[in-house]
């Protein structure tokens, strides 16, 4: 039977033709559906690639802290930090897919310009640790902190980084000094006076309000404390993380450690990430069984068409001995040669739309809670691509059999006389 | 050879029960060309469904060869393409296929090799005159050019038995005429059995012999022809 199939596949394309205004309709109907699930798809894995690796650089892709130190307060800073953080830096770096470690200090107090105080949230962070963020950063005026083993940072001028909307209720520019006024681990009061090295938006204008970056030694001293809240560890691949924390949890187990401590990864901690992914992926979801839905009354509106105007022909075909399996796989053929070609447009269509945007600056509108809009891209995934093929192939070959297995059902002198 | 007895067939019509077929009985010669004859509602189209196994649900006995025709639709199926050929009023050539594809489906459904398919129904288009038309599709053929075509398809894979159903009706006198010498000559050449329900008087006078129904049943005058 192999060598039949050239014919039979012949008359499929042949029949397709018959109507070729119909067919044409079909494949564009496909076409729109495939195009808008890949496109809607494919923006939404820009955007959960987006948040994931904006996550992964603001966090780390491994927190090491003490068990619960996410879940519980501290009564005074660094409480509930870590003592180890030298040790476990330099056990985990003798791995080649980490990138980096960074120790990290959260605290907060009060800053002032000395005329006008406020509240400030801070973060004690290695310099290093802003090469690592990459443009997860908008450094709006000056830079980031200096290295402080370079020969031109001097210790006798501590640097910080304001948040926006920080540094304009301040009235500070890059080069002003500020005081910044904690409590240090022992409970007392304690101020450094700091001068602005740069100014930064977060996105997010709550951040930006209270927001500030200084060296951990900085911190440190501020808090009159050797420990660090957190130490994050980033890598080179994101996909990497749950084996590298496989890893650094057997490392870590065989190191002689002052404390117990905990390995958080990175989406434990992406609240952001997991709560648009979810309500994309509804929404998407929505939109892929509208588009099935379409897809499925269109095709089998044209199938039926089809199954109706051949019913002689069926009624001949049957009469001379054809199962009404073979007839009925015949539509199913038509219809998975709509659908397949209607996907391919479709895939097309959508990787043109992706180049376009490479090429085209489309801006879309700040998200929600956010200061600054984003560009508006789209990834051409061929995975996605053929997840949707597969649909519409799907859905069309049962719209197909649906509509022709009621065609092959009437009596044979029936369908022969069917004008 | 045919044997057909106490063939049976009721119809539903509405609320009403026509009996189309009154248990007829008879038999046809292997290679015999037989014209089933009666005015419109006689049976001779039912008889002739139920002959070309068109129609399952029919009760009675009807043996082609010896062997019982089977009541599985499938095996039915099966009958129909290796045993039958079918001839059609409106030819109902499938108007996708060119000419040579019309005939070579019976033997595609019957597993030939395409090469076969095409060897073999180019040869019997030769023999219906119609060689020239073999890549033709059946708009481009007139309607006797389209019923050769059927012709050939039906004989195509040397079936034991061809059914013709009103073959001539839509076709003019004179291609009428070459398309029944066509049908007696091959089938007489090749041995098949032709059965033909017509209302043409000179296609009835064509065939070997006629079998006449009334409401149903096969007339005195015919019976000594089918018993």
């Amino acid at each position: 039977m192999g060598q039949l199939i050239p014919l039979s596949l012949r008359v499929v394309f042949l029949n397709l033709q018959r109507n070729r205004r119909r067919s044409l309709l079909s494949v564009l109907i496909i076409a729109i559906a495939v195009f808008a699930l890949t496109s809607a798809g494919g923006f939404g894995l820009y955007t959960y690639e987006s948040l994931k690796e904006s996550t992964a650089r603001d966090t780390g892709h491994i927190t090491i802290s003490q068990p619960g130190y996410f879940e519980q307060d501290e009564e005074m800073p660094l409480e509930n930090g870590l003592a180890d953080a030298d040790v476990i830096s330099k056990a985990l770096l003798s791995n080649k897919n980490i990138r980096g470690i960074q120790p990290r200090i959260e605290f907060n107090g009060l800053i002032s310009n000395g005329s006008k105080s406020t509240i400030f949230i801070g973060s004690g962070v290695n310099d290093r640790e802003f090469d690592m963020k990459g443009p997860f950063l908008d450094v709006r005026e000056g830079k980031t902190l200096s290295s402080v083993s370079s020969s031109r940072y001097d210790p006798s001028e501590p640097e910080v980084m304001l948040g926006v909307d920080l540094a304009k209720n301040l009235k500070v520019a890059v080069g002003d000094w500020v005081t910044l006024l904690a409590t240090t681990s022992d409970g007392a009061l304690n101020a450094f006076d700091f001068k602005v090295r740069g100014i930064y938006s977060t996105g997010v204008p709550e951040l930006d309000k209270r927001q500030l970056y200084l060296h951990i030694q900085s911190a440190q001293e501020l808090l009159s404390s050797d420990k660090v809240s957190t130490l994050s560890v980033f890598l080179f691949e994101t996909k990497l993380t749950k084996n590298v924390q496989v890893w650094v949890d057997q490392t870590l187990s065989g190191l002689d450690l002052q404390q117990a401590v905990e390995l958080t990864p990175w989406q434990e901690r992406a609240f952001f990430y997991a709560k648009v992914k979810d309500l994309y992926d509804r929404i998407f979801g929505i939109m892929g069984a509208v588009m099935a839905l379409v897809v499925f009354v269109a095709l089998f509106n044209t199938m039926t068409m089809s199954v109706t105007e051949r019913t002689r022909e069926i009624g001949t075909l049957s009469a001379l001995g054809t199962y009404p399996a073979e007839i009925v796989s015949g539509f199913v053929k038509e219809s998975g040669l709509l659908a397949f070609i209607g996907a391919m447009v479709g895939g097309l269509l959508s990787a043109l739309l992706t180049v376009l945007l490479m090429v085209v600056d489309v801006q879309m509108p700040p998200p929600p809670g956010r200061t600054d809009g984003y560009p508006l891209s789209i990834y051409f995934s061929f995975e996605l691509l053929m997840y949707c093929s597969a649909g519409v192939v799907v859905i069309c070959i049962l719209a197909a059999w649906l509509s022709a297995r009621k065609g092959v059902r009437k009596p044979i002198t029936e369908a022969l006389t069917y004008v | 050879m045919l044997t057909f007895k106490n063939v049976t067939k009721h119809y539903r019509l509405g609320q009403q029960t026509v009996e189309a077929l009154k248990g007829v009985s008879g038999q046809i010669n292997k290679g015999e060309m037989v014209a089933l004859c009666g005015p419109s509602g006689s049976g001779k189209s039912t008889l002739l469904n139920t002959l070309g196994l068109l129609e399952m649900d029919y009760q009675g006995q009807i043996e082609l060869a010896g062997k019982a025709y089977p009541k599985d639709p499938k095996q039915a199926a099966m009958y129909r393409r290796t045993k039958l050929g079918f001839v059609f009023q409106r030819f109902n050539l499938i108007p996708v296929m060119s000419a040579w594809e019309n005939v070579a489906y019976p033997l595609m459904l019957n597993g030939f090799s395409l090469a076969d398919q095409e060897k073999k129904a180019r040869e019997i288009l030769d023999k219906v005159g119609l060689a020239e038309y073999a890549n033709h599709r059946p708009d481009n053929l007139s309607g006797g050019q389209q019923q050769r075509v059927a012709i050939a398809r039906a004989l195509v894979h040397q079936p034991e038995m061809v059914i013709a159903d009103e073959p001539t009706a839509s076709l003019d006198s004179h291609t009428a005429s070459v398309v029944i010498d066509l049908m007696k000559t091959l089938g007489h050449e090749m041995g098949t059995t032709f059965i033909v329900a017509t209302h043409d008087p000179r296609m009835a006078l064509q065939c070997d012999r006629t079998i006449d129904l009334v409401d149903g049943q096969i007339t005195a005058e015919a019976m000594k022809w089918a018993s």
